[in-house]
């Protein structure tokens, strides 16, 4: 009897042994007196950049140690971390719906008295503004790198076919028929990924959208069926210059086919660049700025945070972390950032900016841009797919209405939340 | 070996034919892969006739450079150790549990209970489990290796409960009642007969929870994101990133994982066959 | 007597720690998710109790309502597919044929290879190669993307799904096999039983518990799919293809539904468990007949 007891536990004994011995090893906290900074950044296509940056500061302080981590899948990873309360000191997000969130949770610290603000581009500060759900007092995130989308072109076709850059809705679309007449494939998508239906209207929505469409009709003061109808219309036009059937080739597929000259342009992002490279190292790309209207003003760039730092509310060590940031902006360091990622800077100055942005660079230098319409639209929605439905069915009015019904269910909370803020200060939630 | 040949007789062509012709629903899908994990990023194209020809040059940079990209080795050991422990302790606990509750299951109502409860658990899906056990194995401590497999031996738990207790139905209560006579406890019966008898079953069970922790993303990327440690499905995660993926890569390195659990595969299917149970039960 | 005891003592005393340790990893965390459903938890910061708006939400939601369809069309047809190939796999990979090794070796490569592999190679033959042939021999349905069209990607995602299960179940099926002691056929034989007779009066009576095995099985990793959808389509096109695992994975986890998701979960989970209790009771009356 006995003999047969101990052997059960025994064998409960021998797996929780075996396990102990798997937990060993926790982290051995620096001994050397140093203080630690923590960072995680979410572009692991960024580490190299982070590695060299990591390097350089340590080797330069001596008082902090900082590790910079570049998980894959990291919002995962740092979801999870929040919930194991083990929080990094400066996280590195983009400047999207999460960052609205993480803010709305509370869980961001106030650096307005950073004094390294005052170098960055007014532009990219108006929009982590306009990301706060509700307006706050302080700012929250020092916008680092950007990234802008509207039209890659092939500049080699261009040039061959004596194309000329568009600066009208007019003249864009007299250009794709010109393409198409001349037995050319004008525009290519990959709408198999739902992902990439966001990059025209996105770009689009810059020109014929309010910037702040959401947080206006979260006030109350207007719908989508309003203010995306041309919109929605217009996108609907770009589908006959494109290749049959779109949504059965993915995002990897257009980049592929752009790449090796099956189309002359494709609506797609700064982003897109080393991908399209890849396949096609020598190919001479530019850009330019999606012209969706008429006006003779031009039009607006569709630009948006890709990389921006926050510090964490539990940050101890608001000081060492702020000699991070500091670190990170300065010039040089910046330039190590944009020559591996293509990226546009946030930061006054001058940058060497990578050459298929060139048709996109008075526009950066002036500060003429729009944030990506996606990034105040809750992931959950899924609008990239709806607008990929859209696209497949054609149902303008059907479509909008439920876009703005949709729009009130995914954010009843929120729109209670700032009505009960209006209610209480007597204006706008977000301005 | 021996005794299969005897037995087998005249080979049965027709199936052997089918079968071999059944291959090309493996084969080409698996060419594919193998030119792509050969070709360079720049021999990628879209139409038909590029993606099925050879690449330029058969190098094994692609596998060098995967190997390198994912810390292959490093990765390799701490998926082996996983899923090795993991298969280690499903066999042992899981054959128990499935002796004693599909034993009973069919004449007492707490064993039907336990039967039903834990086989149920394998529709929790992982989504509504995940948040919450993160932080329990934080808070115990065990949010690294150790939590993986144990976990792992929970998930695999009712699969394997269903298929022990099931296979026990084919095995006859007299073989037990023999050695019963003789004495020995039902522990030791247990170990002397029940366990070998269920041979062809182990290797069914060590081949389908290894298939399972082998591949699996998600359980060892909340549990042990921070620790610094990867398995390889983490590891091959570099591969994509938010606007590119690397495939070719990518394919190499999928290859590479997939020898391991092949060959474990071919190691454990000889034991399947072995028929164990005709033997005993006469 | 005295025997009888220390046999019902070491049963209870392998089962309750078994039962301490499945509560302990997998109810307790689903409590914890349970409670989750009554709020709108986002998976971090502060959260609100919302009561049993959740689940009023969950029955008046026409993109829930549509995943529970299109997932119990999926998991009908794959089950039915995969358990009659892998069946007749599995009686070919058992019958007496040459290269045997070899050929169980290949057909189990399907359930390793990973879902980023078997995405890009599907998608690529659905794409490119499936509608070259189509137009080439004049077969309309194949002459565009099977999945890019909303009426018939869920089959295609059946197709490569039961590609890659039929392995697993074909390796329970075989080991099922293995406990059909040879004089069954012996006696069988005798009595002039050969091919369909044989098998549907003495080799299926026998494997019926791995039948079983395999519906449940089956039931689950298809009621269940996630990566099969993830690899081939990501709920397109125009969100036809989204399962339940789908919805609640990626707005549970990647969308700040975590709340509505678990209530989702919730009564995914009371769904199967019903279902599958019903499949086991009906099941083990069956075998009980036999």
């Amino acid at each position: 009897m006995k003999k047969r007891k101990l052997s059960v536990i025994g064998i409960f004994a021998g797996l929780l042994s075996a396990g102990m011995i798997l937990t060993g090893c926790g982290d051995s906290s620096s001994d050397n007196g140093k203080i630690r900074i923590e960072m995680v950044q979410y572009k692991p296509e960024a580490v190299k950049a982070f590695e060299k940056m990591e390097e350089k500061f340590n080797a330069s302080h001596d008082d902090i140690e900082l590790t910079i981590e570049s998980p894959n899948e990291a919002m995962t990873i740092l979801k999870t971390r929040f919930i194991k309360e083990d929080q990094p000191d400066i996280i590195g997000i983009g400047g999207d719906v999460n960052y609205s969130n993480f803010l709305d949770a509370d869980m961001l610290t106030d650096i307005s008295d950073f004094e390294g603000l005052a170098d960055i581009k007014q532009a990219y500060l108006d929009i982590d503004k306009n990301l706060e759900f509700i307006s706050r007092n302080g700012v929250y995130a020092v916008p680092y790198a950007a990234n802008a989308a509207g039209i890659l072109y092939n500049k080699d076709m261009f040039e061959e076919n004596g194309w000329e850059i568009p600066t009208t809705w007019e003249e864009f679309l007299t250009l794709l028929d010109t393409i198409q007449a001349s037995g050319q494939q004008p525009l290519y998508f990959g709408f198999k990924d739902t992902w990439t239906c966001l990059a025209p209207w996105n770009a689009m929505a810059c020109d014929l959208a309010p910037a702040d469409v959401c947080q206006q009709v979260n006030r109350g003061e207007t719908t989508f069926s309003e203010e995306y109808r041309e919109l929605a219309e217009k996108i609907l036009q770009l589908l006959p210059y494109a290749q049959d059937d779109p949504y059965a080739y993915s995002y990897n597929d257009a980049c592929t086919a752009f790449a090796r000259g099956e189309s002359a342009m494709y609506c797609i992002g700064s982003y897109a660049v080393p991908q399209i490279k890849s396949v096609n190292p020598e190919m001479n790309i530019d850009s330019f700025v999606f012209p969706a209207n008429d006006s003779a003003d031009g039009q607006i760039l569709n630009s948006g945070i890709d990389l921006q730092f926050c510090i964490m509310e539990d940050c101890k060590e608001k000081e060492a972390a702020y000699e991070v940031l500091r670190f990170m902006l300065e010039d040089e360091n910046i330039q190590i950032y944009l020559d591996e990622q293509n990226a546009v800077p946030c930061k006054e100055g001058e940058f060497q900016l990578p050459s298929m942005l060139d048709g996109m660079k008075e526009y950066i230098d002036a500060g003429k841009m729009t944030d990506y319409q996606d990034h105040y639209y809750p992931t959950e929605m899924a609008v990239d797919a709806m607008i990929q439905t859209y696209l497949m069915k054609g149902d303008t009015d059907a479509w909008l209405k439920k876009f703005d019904r949709d729009w009130t269910r995914y954010n009843r909370d929120l729109i209670r939340k700032i009505q009960d803020y209006q209610k209480e200060n007597g204006e706008g939630g977000n301005k | 070996m021996k005794k299969n040949t005897k037995q087998m007789g005249k080979t049965n062509w027709p199936v052997t034919i089918l079968l071999i012709m059944g291959c090309v629903t493996i084969f080409f899908p698996l060419y594919m892969a193998v030119i792509i994990a050969f070709k360079k990023p720049s021999e990628m194209t879209n139409d038909i006739a590029g993606a099925l020809s050879f690449p330029s040059s058969w190098s094994f940079d692609n596998f060098t450079e995967a190997m390198r990209v994912t810390d292959f080795w490093n990765s390799l050991g701490n998926s082996l150790l996983i899923t090795a422990l993991t298969v280690v302790i499903a066999i042992l606990l899981h054959s128990l549990a499935g002796y004693a509750i599909g034993r009973n299951m069919g004449k007492s109502k707490f064993y039907k209970f336990a039967y039903l409860y834990i086989v149920s658990g394998m529709f929790v899906p992982f989504a509504i489990l995940m948040m919450p056990l993160v932080k329990q194995t934080s808070q115990m401590g065990i949010g690294n290796r150790a939590g993986v497999i144990i976990l792992y031996v929970v998930f695999y738990m009712p699969m394997n409960l269903l298929l022990y207790s099931g296979y026990l139905k084919n095995i006859p209560l007299a073989l037990e009642e023999a050695a019963k006579v003789d004495g020995a406890s039902t522990w030791k019966t247990y170990w002397s007969i029940i366990f070998p008898v269920m041979k062809p079953m182990h290797a069914t069970v060590a081949v389908l929870t290894a298939l399972g922790t082998w591949n699996d993303v998600m359980t060892p990327l909340v549990i042990m994101s921070g620790t610094g440690k990867n398995t390889l499905p983490l590891a091959q995660l570099n591969f994509q990133t938010q606007f590119g993926t690397n495939y070719n890569l990518a394919f190499a390195s999928y290859l590479l994982a997939l020898i391991p659990i092949l060959l474990f595969y071919l190691v454990c299917q000889k034991q399947i066959l072995n028929g164990v149970v005709n033997g005993a039960v006469k | 007597m005295m025997k009888k005891n220390e046999r019902k003592r070491t049963f209870l005393l392998i089962t309750i720690p078994i039962l301490v340790l499945f509560f302990t990893f997998n109810t307790l965390p689903l409590i914890k998710g349970f409670i989750y459903s009554f709020t709108n938890f986002k998976g971090y910061g502060s959260y609100d109790w919302v009561g049993f708006r959740n689940y009023i939400d969950l029955f008046q939601d026409a993109r829930v309502g549509h995943s529970y369809l299109f997932t119990f069309k999926f998991a009908l047809v794959a089950t039915i597919v995969v358990n009659l190939f892998s069946l007749i796999l599995a009686l070919g990979l058992n019958s007496r044929i040459r290269a045997k090794s070899a050929l169980r070796g290949i057909y189990f490569i399907p359930n390793v290879l990973g879902g980023l592999v078997v995405g890009y190679i599907f998608s690529f033959i659905f794409t490119y190669i499936l509608p070259t042939i189509g137009k080439s021999l004049g077969i309309d349905f194949l002459s565009s993307s099977m999945l890019a069209d909303t009426k018939t990607a869920w089959f295609a995602i059946v197709i490569v799904a039961a590609w890659q299960a039929i392995a697993m179940n074909t390796i329970i099926y075989i080991s099922g096999l293995q406990t059909v002691p040879e004089d069954v056929y012996e006696a069988g034989s005798i009595d002039g039983a050969t091919g369909w007779t044989k098998f549907k009066n003495l080799t299926f009576p026998l494997i019926i518990p791995f039948f079983t095995i395999n519906m449940v099985l089956c039931m689950k990793n298809f009621l269940m799919a996630f990566d099969q959808i993830m690899a081939l389509t990501k709920g397109g096109p125009a969100q036809s293809t989204e399962s339940i695992s789908f919805l609640i994975y990626k707005n549970g986890m990647d969308g700040g539904q975590f709340g509505f998701q678990s209530a989702n979960a919730v009564i995914f989970f009371v769904v199967i468990v019903a279902i599958s209790i019903f499949q086991l009771t009906f099941m083990n009356k069956k075998e009980e007949q036999l």
